[in-house]
């Protein structure tokens, strides 16, 4: 589903957020990127949606070398990744119903399939009680379950979390893991950075460890690590 | 369907959050446009003025020194007449003192004009019509440049000359205003461009998120590109209420009340101005909000 080669990331001034990564991730596999902040786990991300582009190295998406996709396409590329970040990213002065709409509003598709749509995700998502709070009124484990029925309202292939708990109350960050785990079943390749050791340890699934931009440790039901 | 529906609301929503420099760029457009109706107008009256006015002048005057003898001043008849473009029917010798004479007729009731006068200082004189008024220029030119006896004629007057001047004037008026609509219209791009920054700034947020969920380029742009057309056509949808306030308040009746200047406008002017003037509102509204979006929106 994924395969990355000798990828390198070189942000100006000579940094280095990525050196050389090579990996693949399998259609429907679970990994959870770890590594202190810095390592590079952000950078992963961002080259996977195309917001950045790799210095050197390619990048395949579903077979699909994403370094010589037109740029017109990328909008596509992107409607095949659902992407969940710490500071989740709603739209504070629309409602839940609306922000998890707005993605579906924002392909085109028929306010019909909207209305249709978007409560059975939210209750997937345990909030079909919730649709017309704001996001204020929310708590943020709440928050972040809006922002993942939004990066999967489209039902895409994979799903991306960048630190989903980093901000979410850690009696809640279980939930929103066993949410992610919910959505894998389903067929969904999720990939989740994170530096919440207990989550990586309690979840037993692929871990790839990442230091200073390099790929130090990959292993299937894996520990965040040995410290 | 849906798609038009949202763009609208997503637009209307920008400009009433936006209100103060909508209304600003709004004003500018309509300005310029207002300008550029009312300069067309009242370039079509006074060249329709002038037409008017050269339809009837084919009159020339070449007044005579009076050293003139009899056969230089018939060397200078034969010449005129000879002139293709004269009509020879036209030309007529008038002495001195038939021009005295002519001018006392035309002021009999101010004989204070001529009562004191020693010496006849009216010239010897031709008049002769051209066939085609047209021509005024170019007889008057060769009579300049090819007359025996040159040196005998003293000037050459024609109306022409008067319009000539009158045409200068207008034309500066023209470039003038054409100066000041193209300035005003740069003005107003910029500051629909301001506007629609303003708006793209105002909701970055969003716009962050619309490309994460993998809205297209221009589903992103289509409101904002909406937002600056609406502005510049309002805007120009008020220079046209504007233009034609000022046609038929004060043309019009410029038109009606100097009846004796022949002012007229063209038929079917405004059928030409009006849209152009709503054309080049929405031209502008569209190149501001190109400018802002090709600057400040990186899709």
């Amino acid at each position: 589903m994924i395969r990355m080669r000798r990828v390198t990331k070189v942000y100006k001034g000579n940094v280095f957020a990525l050196e050389d990564v090579t990996l693949d991730i399998e259609k429907g596999e679970f990994a959870f990127l770890v590594g202190p902040s810095g390592s590079g786990k952000t950078t992963f991300i961002k080259l996977l949606i195309k917001e950045e582009e790799p210095t050197q190295g390619q990048i395949y998406i579903a077979d699909t070398n994403i370094g010589q996709m037109r740029k017109w396409k990328v909008p596509y590329l992107r409607r095949k990744m659902g992407t969940v970040f710490q500071d989740f990213k709603l739209l504070p002065h629309k409602t839940v119903f609306q922000n998890v709409g707005y993605a579906m509003e924002v392909t085109g598709k028929s306010r019909r399939l909207i209305d249709q749509q978007v409560p059975e995700v939210l209750k997937l998502v345990g909030l079909g009680h919730k649709l017309d709070s704001f996001p204020d009124e929310l708590s943020g484990g709440e928050q972040q379950r809006v922002a993942i029925a939004r990066a999967f309202i489209n039902r895409p292939p994979i799903l991306l979390a960048d630190e989903p708990t980093g901000n979410v109350d850690p009696s809640l960050a279980e939930g929103i893991v066993r949410l992610l785990e919910k959505i894998n079943s389903g067929g969904t390749t999720v990939i989740m950075a994170t530096h919440d050791k207990q989550i990586v340890n309690a979840f037993r699934k692929r871990v790839i460890a990442m230091e200073n931009g390099r790929i130090i440790r990959d292993q299937d039901r894996g520990v965040y690590g040995y410290e | 369907m849906n798609s038009v529906k949202y763009f609208t609301s997503e637009t209307w929503a920008s400009l009433r959050k936006n209100i103060i420099l909508a209304v600003a760029a709004i004003a500018v457009v309509c300005v310029s446009l207002a300008i550029l109706g009312l300069v067309v107008m009242g370039w079509d009256m006074f060249s329709n003025m002038i037409k008017n006015a050269e339809r009837k002048v084919g009159e020339i005057d070449i007044y005579l020194t009076d050293l003139t003898m009899e056969e230089e001043r018939q060397a200078i008849q034969d010449f005129i007449i000879s002139i293709p473009e004269v009509d020879p029917n036209t030309v007529v010798y008038k002495t001195k003192g038939e021009a005295l004479e002519e001018f006392k007729e035309r002021f009999s009731d101010q004989p204070e004009l001529w009562e004191y006068i020693q010496e006849n200082p009216l010239p010897n004189s031709f008049e002769l019509m051209t066939k085609d008024p047209k021509n005024v220029g170019v007889v008057v030119s060769k009579i300049d440049v090819e007359s025996p006896y040159r040196e005998r004629i003293e000037d050459i007057r024609s109306a022409s000359s008067a319009i000539e001047k009158l045409e200068n004037i207008f034309d500066k008026f023209r470039q003038i205003g054409i100066v000041a609509v193209v300035a005003l219209a740069v003005v107003a791009i910029l500051l629909v461009s301001v506007t629609i920054q303003v708006a793209i700034f105002a909701r970055r947020r969003e716009i962050g998120i619309m490309k994460l969920v993998g809205a297209t380029n221009w589903f992103i742009r289509w409101p904002f590109l909406l937002e600056g057309v609406f502005e510049g056509l309002v805007g120009s949808l008020v220079a046209v209420l504007v233009a034609l306030a000022v046609k038929v308040w004060i043309l019009d009746r410029l038109v009606e009340n100097l009846a004796f200047l022949r002012l007229s406008f063209s038929s079917g002017l405004l059928a030409v101005l009006i849209p152009c003037m709503l054309v080049g509102g929405i031209v502008i509204g569209a190149l501001g909000s190109a400018y802002a979006l090709g600057r400040f929106l990186e899709v």
